[in-house]
């Protein structure tokens, strides 16, 4: 019945595929550009492997961003409540209630949160709310030449997310904080 | 993203707050002890009243100077966020410094008071309510009121540490406790300390006090720090990994060299050494102020090392 | 009738709202103040294509009060996907750089001083055009090279260079994939693309298409080797990103691809594993390639390429069995060896013999869009001839291209005769030609060199006049058309007024123009020509089309099979598809790829070789501020065995000498390259103090490149280099 009067509420997630990460570092500097990250301040990074013994090697690469968790650390921590989730899942912090104490940003367990030089508030991935809010994609889904996020609301049964996450094996990062991590990254 | 967030501000606030929470912790058990309808201890009262309100006060300047947008602190104190560790620790941190200088009030001396009052210029007058006759009475009030503001800074240091999953160093449930001990041990450091430069020697009965609850402590400490390090080798993974930091890593030296040795082991063995009379039951015991002034900087240095580690080191954790 | 407010009733409202105030949108906490948000300015989104590499991805810009904020892909492009990489995202960096050259400059002090006196274009016209005209006088239009790299607005640098008089056109070709395109055109009479997408089976030499440019090769072939089960074989030095995603990467001796394709071939002819129909209807020389490939066995190629020989006959038939859905990718960038056009060759009559011509999954010849012309003035053939003797030396090589390292050194020996002027657009010789040494020379003894770029390359730092171009994003250009499989019209349209004082090309060009007397051959608007080019378009309104959508692709792509009928007559000169080509026997190359092993590098010396990163397109982008923050600096990549016998560690300065130069550079000790060969980034160690952020930074591998080029297509050879490398200093300890 909720369903029907679109009362349902969502919950905002990415499915990684990171086998397509080649790490361009596209998401990178489009998320700067859309969100005036400050230079040498990243919301979303690539973590790339390497080893073997040459010349059997192998390299791996996968983004990483807030995870925008369902039971967030930094949340749990603001003293302020700049710090909040939104019903659709999103973490956001409010920048005008921000005083930059900087407890979540020690408290996330992904090191995804940094204090902006610029605005001298805390900052991080936001999954482009402002985007979202119109229908958009986050700017990381949409500029990947290769595709590797898939980015849809977990709710909806005929939505990406939940199709891949029937279909594949996947694992969440750090599963062991309790957080119910947003980034799913199939196997 | 391995940036160290929480710096010197930070460490220098937790140690000065913990020596408000320690002098107040202090001061007020000294108010209590009664005898006769007046304390046992009133040097040890009052020099505890006197110096509680000011590292606290100089530790939350330094807290807000910290702060990305230092004059948005006043949100600390428009919500409250039961959740938050630091919420809880504003409050509480808010509440015991008015206890602390209302405290530090009702315990000046009362000529001096009189004094100032009558030299206090005719448009601020009002000011003379001060020197409010039932001001000594509201000693014992006071330091009822404020016993347990000042368990709560003590403790709340180690909470906002403890509470933070991420990180493994610190998320253990000693660590609040820890810190509760080092505290009221460093305000009790800073109460030996000041009173041996005031001038007069400690009476063999203040010293007692003073020298059996550092030890005890100590000892305290101790039998946290132990286990703390026991118990994380048996933890998990990154519990051990975060271990390594004191177990071999760049924090090593300052953990067991300065705090433990200095700021614990050290003190200890002075103090024992001092109340050796008492203990052996032979000869007299008089404390000597240099002495005295000596194991306290020990105990002080060590708070602030213990404090120095766990934040640095803490914040370089993390678990895989 | 009202009731008076009792205390009770007064009490419970207050109390009720205190409670409805505490109870807050935030949850677990009480906050007593909120905000209200700011409401965001004017925006205007345009559509316009990318310029920062030639893969003109369709682009949608959106500008927030007159600044361009973001670049977002324009999903309607089916050469770009929908996708925009690193480096046309950090674009708006480009426009905004402060280091960009913000009006005309003219030279103050000495060649490569950097002092410049900022000049109005009125002085700037005045004094290139004055000096142009010098340089005809005494030496004729042949005295003024004309070099520039392939953009929509070329075409009106070129035609200024050929109005002029001037034979000596040069284009960027023969620095990158003349080689490619010529052996290509000589095996089918043109160069097709390679359906990635539909392939089963793709065997890659050394084209690192997941790391060194995003193209849409890149996404056809994540597309198919991800999505699908397409198999990948990688052949490289380097252990690429490419590598990484391969099903199989082998370490491949550098320089002896041949002798990898040559055994294949000897197997799938050999056992008859070659498409019979076809090679008997469309193909030439079959027999003489039959005899041609006994000797190439997979055993000697074993040994040649280091690669184990059964692989090869396992990859080869598995190979066919794949076909007609099999592909040896050409590549793009060629320039590897003197005989890297043979090499090419020997892949194209691979693809040939298996049948993989024009349909799904194989190679398919580029379909066209027509677009119209703005007709012009045209001007009389350039009386002398080339510079560079291509017609001699190279004449089988692209006219249009010339060769550019023979340019360089006819030049700088002052023959067949003296060029003196240098005019060069969108172009940086002294990064993109080996041995920048004599690059700086020839840059040296020119009476005159003129620049037209957006930034202070190094070229442009030892010119006498660097004339600003206004960027991609600040002009409107003439239409594209990018052909393939699936073909594409692209717009490039002005998205902001040019922030400082810079011009588009075509209005340089006709400013150049009027004081050389050359006024008629551009007597029009880029509006015209844009105008001109739309008509032909089949949609209505076709321009104001493009303006909305940038781009135009047709709804009944992609087009196979267009050639493949009976009678179907190749633009070769046996109207087959020439397995052997008596066009290269006639000019005295080997009609069939015949293998020479590579020169190795002496002992003790190691193969300099060369590639490319997702983030930066050559030496163009290496003072872009958001892409600096991934490389700011180069190394020489070494492995760990040579390493450790040199001595040198990660960190490490060291020393690099080749008989071009010497260089110095910190090591990176890594698996990720073969022991006999050493890598580093191309475009560092840069000359011109306007690129901050690249500036002495690093090494530049030009300095170290030696000069030699390819035998039939005159392109260059950039990994014949051989150095020695001597640690320095000891990396510095944080």
């Amino acid at each position: 019945m909720r369903e029907r009067l679109g009362l349902k509420k969502k919950r905002w997630v990415i499915v990684l595929d990171t086998r397509k990460c080649i790490d361009c570092k596209a998401c990178v500097v489009a998320c700067k550009a859309e969100n005036g990250v400050p230079i040498g301040q990243f919301r979303n990074w690539i973590n790339g492997e390497t080893g073997g013994d040459y010349p059997r090697l192998f390299a791996s690469f996968e983004p990483e961003q807030c995870h925008h968790c369902e039971r967030p650390s930094c949340v749990r921590v603001c003293p302020t409540g700049a710090s909040y989730r939104r019903s659709d899942g999103l973490v956001l912090v409010d920048a005008d209630d921000c005083i930059g104490c900087g407890y979540c940003i020690i408290a996330c367990p992904y090191n995804a949160r940094y204090f902006n030089r610029e605005t001298r508030v805390v900052d991080k991935c936001t999954m482009c709310a402002h985007r979202v809010d119109e229908g958009k994609l986050p700017a990381c889904v949409e500029t990947c030449p290769t595709k590797v996020r898939v980015f849809g609301d977990l709710e909806d049964p005929k939505g990406a997310p939940r199709t891949l996450l029937s279909t594949h094996r996947y694992e969440v990062k750090k599963k062991q904080t309790g957080n119910d991590p947003h980034l799913f990254y199939l196997l | 993203m391995d940036h160290i967030h929480w710096g010197l501000l930070i460490v220098s606030y937790l140690f000065l707050g913990g020596i408000s929470a320690g002098l107040f912790f202090i001061s007020g058990l000294a108010t209590y002890l009664q005898e006769t309808g007046s304390p046992i201890y009133p040097r040890i009262a009052r020099v505890g009243a006197m110096l509680a309100p000011w590292p606290i006060s100089l530790g939350s300047l330094l807290l807000v100077f910290d702060l990305g947008r230092w004059y948005r602190f006043y949100k600390l104190f428009t919500t409250f966020t039961w959740h938050s560790p630091m919420s809880i620790g504003a409050w509480f941190l808010l509440l015991f410094t008015v206890v602390a200088l209302a405290y530090f009030w009702a315990w000046l001396p009362g000529d001096l008071v009189a004094r100032a009052a009558a030299s206090v210029p005719r448009r601020l007058r009002f000011l003379r309510i001060l020197d409010w006759p039932g001001r000594e009475g509201l000693r014992r009030r006071l330091a009822a009121v404020g016993f347990p503001l000042s368990l709560g800074v003590g403790i709340y240091t180690g909470v906002l540490l403890g509470a933070v999953q991420s990180r493994p160093f610190w998320n253990t449930n000693l660590v609040a406790q820890i810190f509760l001990f080092s505290a009221l041990s460093t305000g009790c450091a800073t109460a030996i300390l000041a009173l041996c430069l005031g001038g007069t020697a400690l009476d063999s009965r203040g010293a007692r006090l003073l020298y059996g609850v550092d030890i005890s402590l100590i000892l305290l400490e101790f039998f946290l720090v132990v286990p703390y390090v026991i118990h994380g080798e048996l933890s998990p993974l990154a519990a051990q990994q975060a271990l390594r930091l004191i177990l071999g890593g760049p924090f090593t030296f300052a953990f067991w060299g300065l705090f433990v040795g200095l700021g614990l082991l050290a003190p200890l063995l002075l103090e024992l050494w001092e109340i050796r009379p008492l203990l052996l039951d032979r000869g007299e015991f008089h404390a000597s102020r240099i002495l005295a002034a000596v194991t306290a900087l020990l105990v002080i240095f060590g708070g602030f090392v213990l404090r120095y580690v766990f934040v640095f080191a803490g914040q370089m954790t993390s678990f895989e | 009738m009202t009731k008076p407010i009792t205390r009770r009733t007064f009490v419970s409202g207050a109390a009720a709202a205190a409670a409805a105030a505490a109870v807050a949108p935030h949850l677990g906490c009480a906050n007593f103040l909120k905000k209200g948000r700011a409401v965001r300015g004017g925006v205007r989104e345009v559509a316009t294509a990318c310029e920062v590499c030639p893969n003109k991805c369709a682009v949608i810009a959106v500008v927030e009060d007159g600044v361009i904020r973001k670049l977002n892909p324009n999903p309607l492009s089916p050469k770009s996907q929908g996708m925009l990489c690193a480096r046309g995202n950090a674009a708006v960096k480009a426009v905004y750089d402060p280091d960009r050259v913000k009006q005309p400059l003219i030279r103050a002090g000495r060649r490569g001083e950097g002092r410049w006196r900022a000049v109005s274009w009125d002085e700037a016209w005045d004094f290139s055009a004055r000096k142009l005209a010098a340089i005809k006088d005494a030496h004729g239009p042949q005295g003024v090279m004309w070099s520039s790299t392939e953009g929509f607005q070329e075409e009106f640098f070129k035609n200024l260079g050929l109005a002029f008089g001037s034979p000596n056109i040069l284009r960027h070709p023969t620095l990158c994939l003349a080689s490619v395109n010529l052996a290509y055109s000589m095996t089918f009479g043109t160069v097709p693309s390679f359906d990635l997408r539909n392939a089963n089976y793709v065997i890659i030499s050394g084209a690192n298409r997941f790391e060194s440019i995003i193209t849409p090769d890149t996404m056809d072939l994540v597309e198919s080797t991800m999505n699908r089960k397409t198999r990948l074989v990688y052949l490289d030095p380097r252990f690429t990103v490419t590598a990484s995603k391969a099903d199989e990467w082998y370490p491949i001796k550098p320089g002896t691809d041949m002798a990898f394709i040559l055994a294949m071939l000897h197997v799938i002819v050999g056992e008859g594993r070659y498409d019979k129909e076809f090679v008997s209807e469309f193909c030439y020389g079959f027999e003489r390639l039959q005899s041609h490939v006994q000797r190439y066995t997979p055993e000697w190629a074993g040994a040649e390429t280091e690669i184990p020989a059964r692989n090869i006959v396992r990859i080869a038939r598995e190979f066919s069995d794949a076909a007609p859905r099999a592909v040896y990718y050409a590549g793009r960038r060629s320039s590897w060896y003197s005989n890297d056009f043979q090499m090419r060759r020997a892949q194209a009559i691979l693809n040939a013999v298996v049948g993989n011509w024009d349909r799904e999954g194989g190679m398919v010849p580029n379909s066209k869009i027509a677009l119209g012309e703005l007709l012009y003035l045209p001007w009389d053939e350039p009386a002398a001839p080339r510079v560079d003797e291509l017609e001699t030396r190279f004449p089988l090589a692209a006219k249009g291209d010339g060769v550019f390292i023979q340019a360089r050194e006819n030049v700088l020996a002052g023959k067949p005769y003296p060029v003196k002027g240098w005019m060069v657009y969108k172009q940086d010789p002294m990064s993109a030609l080996p041995d920048r040494g004599r690059t700086q020379a020839m840059l040296e003894q020119m009476d005159f060199v003129g620049v037209i770029d957006t930034q202070m390359s190094d070229t442009a730092w030892f010119a006498d006049v660097v004339l600003p171009e206004s960027t991609y994003l600040e002009r409107l250009d003439p239409l594209h058309m990018l052909p393939g499989i699936w073909p594409v019209v692209t717009l490039r349209q002005q998205v902001i007024k040019p922030i400082h004082d810079t011009k588009p090309n075509l209005e340089i060009v006709q400013g150049l123009a009027k004081r050389l007397g050359l006024s008629d051959y551009f007597d029009y608007t880029i509006e015209q020509w844009v105008e001109a080019q739309a008509n032909e378009l089949p949609v209505p309104e076709p321009l104001a089309y493009l303006k909305k959508h940038g781009v135009y692709a047709p709804p009944d792509a992609p087009f196979y099979g267009t050639t493949r009928k009976p009678g179907h007559r190749f633009l070769t000169k046996t109207g087959k598809i020439e397995l052997y080509s008596d066009r290269l026997a006639e000019a005295r190359h080997d009609p069939l790829p015949a293998y020479e092993p590579p020169v190795q590098p002496p002992p003790g010396a190691f193969r300099m070789i060369l590639g490319r990163k997702a983030t930066h397109t050559h030496a163009n982008n290496t003072n872009n501020v958001w892409l600096h923050e991934f490389a700011p600096v180069n190394d020489l990549w070494i492995h760990p065995e040579p390493a450790s016998r040199f001595g040198i560690a990660t960190g490490d300065v060291v020393e690099v000498r080749s008989d071009a130069g010497v260089v110095t550079l910190k090591a990176r000790v890594t698996q990720e390259i073969r022991p006999d060969c050493v890598f580093m980034l191309h475009g560092f160690g840069k000359k011109s103090r306007m690129q901050h952020l690249a500036y002495n930074v690093g090494a530049c591998d030009a300095d170290l490149l030696t000069s030699s080029m390819d035998r039939v297509s005159g392109n260059a050879a950039f990994h014949e280099t051989f150095v020695r490398v001597r640690r320095l200093a000891e990396a510095a300890h944080a």
